[in-house]
This record gives C-alpha cells, structure tokens and sequence, in this order.
C-alpha cells in the first residue's frame, strides 16, 4: 500500500479533536519551523557566557497559552487553588494571573525578558503579600530565568497598562525598594515624560527596550484617561489591560476610545498582531453572557485571548453607543458607556445564539 | 476537602449526630426530670435579647477568610440568629432560629447547597442540642420546622440537607406548597398563628420583592422579621403597589402590636449609609441588622412620595423600585471628560 505522508484525519489523528485540525501535526509542513532557531538548546552544560537569545524572527516567536485558567470556587473560602497561577508562554513570556478567590478581578500580569532586562506589565489588585505574594513570584521566575539564560542580573521594568487602575496597580507596592527596578511613575504627566511622549501623547508611541525586543508603548486612552497598551513584536502580543479584553469594558470617555481604537487599528496594521492579550476575563464562553462583578466561581470562562479583528468590532460598536448611555452586548465583550457597571440591557445582539449556561448549583 | 474525607463525610457526621443525640438522650433519661417544667413564652415580654456588636462580614481575601461558614448568636436563651460568613456566599442570609416548647422553627437556610460546603444542618443540629440541654429536653421529641421568608435560592438552597432528619418538616419550593404550609388560603391578609408550644409566631403575606413571601412576628421576643421586602440594603421592588401594601400591612401591624426590633434577611450598606455593591464579599463596617419601628415608619412615609421607578435612599434602606433588572447605585470610578 502506499503510505503517503499526507494528513488524513481518520487514519492520522482524532478527528474530533478539540484543537482543530492537526492535533498530532501537519505532515505537508516542513519539519523545521523557521521559528525553531529562536529557541535556546539545552545541549551546553555548562555555558561560559550569558546567553544573548535572538528575537528576530519571521512571523511571530513560538508559544501557547496551554492550559485552562483557575476558575475560583463555590466556596471562596475553601478554596485551596494557588494565589497566582503562572503559564509560561514561551520561554521568554510568562502568564500570571492572580487567583479569583483572591481578588474577584483576577487580574493577568505578564512578565517578558529581553538581553537588557525584564518587563513586568501590571500589578495585580491586592497589595498584601500574604494574600497575594506577586513579588515572591517575579523574583523566583527571574531568578530561574537569569540562570538559564547565565545572566547575573536582569533589570526589571514596572509599568501599568493604567496607573489609576486599582485591580492593576495595588501590587506595585511590593516592589518598592526593590535593586535593579525601574517603576513606570503612575501619574499621567511624569507617566508621559517617562516614555518620552510628552507633547506626543495621545499620537506618539513609545518604547521600552528590553535588549533586542524593543516593547512599543501606544497610548490608549478611552477606559482610563492614562491607559496605555503595549505591543511584543516577539511573540506578536498586544497587551491591552482594561482598553480590550473578553469581559464588560467600561467606557471612561467615549471619544477617546472610539479615537483609541482607531490609532490602534492603525497600528496593528503595520505591526503582526497574533492575539490581544487583556486585563482581564469576564465572558462566558456561551457567547454574549459575562459573569457579574464580584463573582468567585467561575467555571464557564472565556479564554483569555481575541484575535486582533476583535478592534474592528469594538470600532463599529464603540460609535454605536457614542453620547449614549447604554450598555451594549456583542459575543466577546460587553460595552457599558456612561452607566453604572452592573446595568443590565434586555438588548439581545441579532444572530447570534442566545444560550444560558447551567447556574453552579 | 479530599475524596477520602468526602466520602465518608456525610455518613461520618450523621453517624456522629446520631450518637451525640443518643448519648444526650440517655444522660437526659438519667438525670433530668422525665416531664420537664414548660418554659413561660407569655410574661415579662418583650422576652430581652441582644444583638452582636459586630457580625462576621467577610475578609479582603475570600480564601484566607477563616471565620465558620456560620456565626450563631444567641439573642437570649430561646432565640438564635445565624449568618452565613460572606466568603461562603455574597448573600450572607441571616436566619433566625425560635425555640418553643415543643417544636423549634427555623427561617431560611442559606445561599449553599451541598453540606459538603457547609454543614448547615449540623450548625442548627448543634445548637438545637445545645438548647436542649440546656432546658432539659431530649433533642428527638422536638419537631423542627424548617421554613423560609420567600421563594428565592438564597434563603432555601441548603433545605435539602434536613432531608434525612427525623422529626422534621419543610417548607416545599413552590407557591401553593409555601402558602399550603402555613394553612393560608387568603394571602397575603389573613394571618396565621403558630405555636411553639407555648410561643406564638403570627405570619402573613408580604408580597412586594416577589409574590410569595411572608412576614414574621415572634410574640415572645417582639422581632418583626421582614425578609427581603424590608432589610438594611436594597429592597428590590419588583411589584410597587403590592409591596406598598404589605409595607401598609406592617406599619398597621406595628400600631396594634408591640415590636421590639424589625429585622430583615440582609445587609448591604455601610453604618454611614454607603452602599456595598450587589455581590461585594467584605463589609468591614456594615450597618446592624436590626432596626427600629420609627425606621419602618418613617421609610413609609418616604414610600409614598415615590411616584417612578428608580432607587431611594429613605435614609434607612435603599428602595429599588422596579430597577433590579436594569441598573444599581454604582458609578464608573474612571469617567472622565
């Protein structure tokens, strides 16, 4: 019989499996990956210099979000799940997200490394070491990071994807007195002076230079008069805090967001963008139906990632409720402009399916 | 919890339940009087009692909060009043427990189901013992009544942990079940009477919030317990002029009646008056659960000068007439211009 070395599901893999096409590889793709070089060989043993990584690469650097986020608990009180659970996205981008029973926010922390240093975007929502030991974390991942890759030392940078954003800028407390840190200031002029975008601000863009991965800062005003985004061009990721993410986007001006949004989509324009990464999850994965403020248990969560025509939408939407006080559901977020943040609209969006997920008990 | 422990949880405790209450029946057999003196519900009334200076209300950190799923207060020797602890359930109900001479009535049983999370049933088990004990009375010759203020899941979802206990009757999750219980075939105005033995409770319809839910007065210690129509947060108003009436109902009730306290099923704002959100797990400085009859009076006539939908604030409770489904009291911290 010939054994052609082509994809067939029913005799190559599990037809159905949840990951789509592939699940045990696609045997008309070359074997080596242009972005295989880009990962360090664990060959060496004992290495005589730093290692200095290459963050140039066509398309974006390999990395998967694998595993499914903690969903809290029935009972907060019972719940034994770790404080901050940590996804590494690759080896150079870590996922943190702070435990819902926690901080019902459950905010995400990302960590990236660079030749030159460490970048740790957001905070978290508690500033309590006890309850939530972010410090203690970042040090141990930075640590292990800095003896893999042979380095001494890795200067962190700090910086917010809002200053004024209390589930995202309480753990920045942890952090003061810290050696080797820069913290991004959290007022929004000397915030504009640090990033060199004063008299550019919101039009210009920023940068943090990490050591050959160079993080762009783009102002993004529209939920928080002093939010920011940032972009990878690593790993193709846009970290967008509160100003994009699967969950209830509380408008804080509606021009400024719709403008945001705009200078946004112009920018992932000349950029790849792979996913928007956010601040937070607050959807369900039935879609159009989010979890209210203040849950801790929340099993039928949404994935954290939206792909980049996600700005699109919110564009078209975004005007939809300029000057209205309204909210407004679409499949993956929810609008609220000018309204309290539990409002609630009996507006269905059209055409799509409206399914009501079983209450916990 | 692991699965070991969790399956030989429940047999675990009604095992033990079980030998606690024989071994109180024997030392009750031997060394107290076979008929025990019936306890006066009828003098000195209203029966004194007191209220916690501070309830347990949550913690900044819901899984480092490590207060019991229950606070149990005993208002005097006859009267419990349980909460749930907020890090168990946003809703923290508070539930009173009335003892009388023969039977023993509890209103409301929580916003968790499964006794896995919360031994409920052992809670009231416990101090249904307690009690006993201390009044000279075997715990199985007192019939417990197990009923609710109104038909909503945060006031009967651990119901279905008494299931199994003997000498006990509850209230059924419907309509007709719940009115069926207390006898009622005219709610909400006719009112009933229940004797604990020697106690009176007086219950009557108190739609307004939803249709089926009663109030309940307690003759010995005089606590007029309003449910969710009438506690120091939100009142949801779903139905205007029902719940006007039943407020009408109450105040007429207060003229006729002496009543030491009126108390509702939750708390959601603070001693000053601030509002803690729908949902919020900690609330360092809630208000008392208790009130006075002059609140209830003067929230009613604030009552009749809301002509609209929308939220009040009479000075005591939040009135939320018809909003529930669209709006609350919060506001975007991060608005700006």
């Amino acid at each position: 019989m010939d054994q052609k070395p082509t994809y067939n599901p029913t005799l190559s893999g599990i037809p159905n499996s949840p990951s789509g096409a592939y699940p045990n590889g696609n045997p008309d793709v070359p074997y080596n990956l242009p972005g295989a070089r880009n990962t360090d060989s664990a060959v060496p043993l004992h290495r005589s210099k730093p290692v200095d990584h290459v963050y140039v690469c066509d398309g974006p650097a390999p990395g998967k979000l694998a595993f499914r986020w903690m969903y809290g608990s029935n009972i907060a009180a019972k719940n034994r799940d770790p404080r901050i659970q940590v996804m590494q996205y690759n080896e150079d981008t870590v996922v943190l997200r702070q435990n819902m029973c926690v901080h019902w926010e459950a905010p995400f922390t990302y960590l990236l490394f660079g030749n030159k240093g460490a970048l740790l975007i957001d905070t978290g929502a508690n500033a309590e070491r006890l309850y939530y030991p972010l410090r203690e974390t970042v040090d141990a991942i930075i640590a292990r990071w800095a003896k893999v890759r042979g380095r001494k030392t890795v200067p962190l940078t700090i910086a917010l994807t809002s200053g004024e954003d209390i589930a995202q800028n309480q753990g920045l407390a942890q952090f003061a007195g810290r050696p080797d840190t820069t913290i991004v200031p959290k007022p929004l002029e000397v915030m504009k002076r640090f990033y060199g975008l004063s008299g550019r601000w919101p039009s210009g863009t920023g940068t943090i230079d990490l050591g050959d991965r160079i993080i762009s800062v783009i102002p993004t005003p529209g939920t928080h008069k002093d939010g920011v985004s940032f972009y990878d061009p690593y790993c193709d990721l846009l970290f967008t805090g509160d100003f994009i993410f699967p969950g209830r986007i509380n408008i804080g001006n509606d021009r400024d967001f719709v403008v945001s949004l705009e200078r946004l989509k112009t920018f992932v324009a000349a950029n790849n963008v792979k996913y928007i990464l956010g601040g937070h999850i607050e959807m369900m994965f039935a879609p159009g139906k989010y979890y209210p403020r203040f849950y801790t248990y929340k099993p039928y969560e949404r994935v954290l990632e939206l792909e980049p025509s996600i700005i699109d939408e919110l564009i078209q939407y975004g005007r939809e409720v300029q000057g209205k006080e309204m909210v407004l559901i679409r499949p993956d977020f929810v609008l609220f402009n000018g309204v309290s943040p539990d409002q609630k609209t009996l507006v269905w969006p059209a055409g799509v399916p409206n399914i009501t997920p079983p209450r916990p008990f | 919890m692991n699965r070991r422990t969790f399956l030989s949880y429940p047999a675990a405790a009604a095992t033990t339940v079980g030998l606690a209450n024989t071994i109180a029946g024997l030392a009750n057999a031997a060394t107290l009087a076979p008929d025990p003196a019936p306890i006066d519900f009828k003098s000195h009334l209203p029966a004194p009692g007191s209220f916690p200076e501070k309830w347990i209300c949550g913690s900044p950190s819901c899984m480092d909060n490590t207060d019991p799923p229950v606070h149990v207060h005993w208002y005097n020797a006859h009267t419990a009043i349980l909460r749930q602890n907020k890090a168990y359930s946003y809703e923290a109900p508070f539930a009173p427990l009335y003892f009388g001479n023969d039977r023993i009535l509890l209103l409301d049983e929580g916003f968790v189901q499964l006794r896995t999370d919360w031994d409920f049933r052992g809670v009231v088990d416990k101090c249904i013992d307690e009690w006993c004990a201390r009044n000279g009375r075997d715990p199985a010759s007192m019939e417990l009544l197990v009923a609710f203020t109104h038909l909503h899941s945060d006031h009967y979802a651990a119901t279905n942990q008494f299931a199994d206990r003997p000498n006990t009757r509850y209230m059924g999750l419907t309509q007709e079940e719940m009115f069926g219980f207390w006898g009622m075939t005219n709610f909400p105005e006719q009112q009933v009477a229940l004797d604990l033995g020697g106690r009176e409770i007086l219950i009557w319809g108190s739609p307004g919030h939803v249709i089926a839910e009663f109030a309940y007065y307690d003759s010995y210690t005089q606590i007029l317990f309003t449910g969710d129509m009438f506690y120091r947060g939100r009142c949801y108003i779903s139905f205007w002029q029902p719940w006007f009436d039943s407020m009408t109902r109450l105040i007429r009730f207060c003229d006729t009646h002496p009543v030491s306290h009126v108390m509702g099923c939750h708390v959601e704002m603070s001693k000053d008056g601030q509002d803690y959100a729908y949902g919020m797990t900690y609330q360092p400085d809630e208000a008392p659960v208790q009130m006075t009859v002059e609140q209830l009076r003067s929230s009613y006539e604030f009552a009749k000068t809301i002509t609209k939908p929308g939220i009040y604030y009479t000075g005591t409770v939040f009135l939320c007439n018809q909003t529930r489904g669209t709006t609350t009291i919060d506001r975007n911290p991060y608005r700006y211009d």
